[in-house]
């Protein structure tokens, strides 16, 4: 029990510190699109909250990264990005995240979609910090 | 006195014939970003109205006039371009001035503002234009004039000669990167003739490509250095129209490049050997605009190194993509006393599927000082 409520708080602090971290560092960003710091929401995750960050880099072949940098990281497994309309299809573990870049062209361009695992399913939405 | 405004959608015929004309007679294409970030091309504006005031300062100069809508009398800012290049085509401050009548053709602001890019200004009397630009570099010698040399070790001097007449880099034979060989239609300020010959322009990977189309299709309005005054780094601060010079300080064994505008932006190429990394420990981490810069006398041409670039910025005109893991080869050369041949190597297997490598010429400008201008943010 004690254990619990313990390893709450200490994901609750990692993801404010994450968020303090990111705040106010809307960076133009004019190579990679998916490149960079993302925060947002995929709504009804049960599993590991509404909340999530998710962090990307592109090394000229791939995109890699990780969701929620952390103590309760997920390494992204795959991400595909169909430059011929912005889609982006992003495998981390259970999850599949089927989403499209929104404003382009904006330091904080977002990424919206659906997210799913054997768990359930919801709305996915981020924005890049 | 005509004092009307006019909305119009001219015909494409119309607008080719105006074009051609305006190329022959004059233009105002001498800017400094594209223009078409505030701007709309397609949104064509006619007015007559009286001059109210010319607000003469950088980075570019505004005319505001009383023009007549309906039954009530309005302003409108007609923007000009950048005073130093006005001066330098022979036009003053009060070349216009309050109570004038004059006629404006231009493009309307995008976010519908009673503010226009004056491509065309003239009185409306006699139709005498008024603050055009030709974009023609000063006439070169009938016979070359030779490279200056410095005396200590007889290398080409690349900026003004010691004790002589100062100067600035400037009119560049090309203002915007497309490989060498390879033929493409663009305006001044990188937008293509067709984006359809967009994938001819540089090898680009694929995300690359779909990005360069994406801003071309937008007619260039997400420059960040128009939007965000982000600085011209890498081969594009050897495109701009306000100049550039070269200041050898041989005791320290570094050359500065001084911008003309921009805030005053330089960049430092080492001379001394080092490697092109920051502070170890300090700042060797941290990404750069202008990437951090060694340099090497290869016979007569200094050829320079270049890594450590940020992507905060775009890397020529036309909004060409590029990463952090950009580096490139440039080599200066002044094949005559006028003429320095530039050539850039661009490296950056993050956006490109090979090296690749552009060239181009500036012109001596005597007598000219750089200009100086502090951008302003117009993101909205």
């Amino acid at each position: 029990m004690f254990l619990r409520i313990y390893q709450r708080i200490i994901k609750g602090l990692t993801i404010v510190l994450g968020l303090v971290m990111l705040a106010g560092t809307a960076h133009a960003q004019e190579g990679h699109p998916l490149k960079g710091s993302w925060i947002g929401e995929w709504s009804g995750n049960t599993a590991l909250g509404d909340f999530v960050l998710v962090v990307m880099d592109w090394d000229g072949e791939t995109v890699s990264g990780m969701i929620n940098p952390g103590t309760d990281n997920l390494a992204i497994d795959s991400v595909d990005l169909d430059p011929s309309d912005w889609s982006v299809e992003i495998k981390a573990g259970d999850y599949t995240i089927d989403a499209s870049i929104e404003n382009l062209e904006l330091p904080s361009r977002s990424l919206t979609g659906t997210w799913s695992s054997r768990n359930g399913r919801g709305d996915f939405d981020i924005v890049r910090q | 006195m005509k004092q009307e405004l006019k909305k119009n959608r001219i015909p494409t015929p119309v607008k080719l014939l105006a074009g051609m004309l305006a190329a022959v007679t004059f233009s105002t294409v001498f800017a400094h970003h594209p223009i078409q970030g505030k701007f709309d091309p397609d949104a064509d504006v006619q007015f007559s109205g009286i001059v109210t005031r010319v607000d003469w300062r950088s980075p570019h100069v505004h005319v505001f006039m009383n023009v007549r809508e309906g039954n009530s009398m309005v302003n409108w800012a007609v923007e000009l371009e950048n005073p130093y290049i006005l001066i330098n085509n022979g036009w003053h401050e009060d070349s216009l001035q309050p109570g004038d009548a004059v006629s404006v053709a231009g493009m309307r602001a995008r976010n519908g503002s009673r503010q226009v890019w004056g491509e065309q200004v003239s009185l409306t009397d006699t139709g005498r234009p008024v603050y055009t630009v030709n974009d023609t570099s000063p006439a070169k010698p009938l016979s070359p004039r030779p490279v200056p040399r410095w005396s200590e070790d007889n290398h080409p001097v690349l900026g003004a000669v010691p004790g002589g007449a100062d100067g600035i880099w400037g009119y560049p034979t090309s203002k915007a990167l497309v490989e060498d060989g390879v033929n493409v239609g663009m305006n001044e300020y990188g937008l293509l003739d067709n984006v359809a010959d967009a994938a001819k322009v540089a090898p680009m990977q694929d995300w690359a490509l779909a990005r360069y189309i994406h801003r071309q299709e937008r007619d260039l309005r997400d420059d960040p250095m128009y939007l965000d005054c982000k600085p011209p780094g890498g081969p594009r601060q050897y495109q701009s129209d306000l100049g550039l010079q070269l200041i050898e300080d041989k005791q320290n064994q570094r050359i500065f490049v001084l911008l003309g505008s921009g805030n005053r932006n330089y960049r430092i190429i080492h001379m001394d050997g080092r490697d092109p990394v920051g502070l170890v420990g300090g700042d060797d981490d941290n990404p750069l605009f202008y990437g951090r810069s060694v340099g090497r006398w290869e016979g007569d041409t200094l050829v320079v190194d270049t890594e450590g670039f940020n992507e905060g910025f775009w890397f020529t005109n036309g909004g060409l993509p590029h990463t952090d893991r950009l580096s490139m080869v440039e080599k200066f050369t002044r094949t005559d006393f006028d003429t320095l041949h530039y050539e850039v190597t661009i490296d950056d297997p993050g956006a490109y599927t090979r090296p690749w490598t552009v060239s181009w010429d500036l012109s001596w400008v005597g007598g000219a000082e750089l200009p100086f201008s502090l951008c302003q943010h117009n993101r909205q």
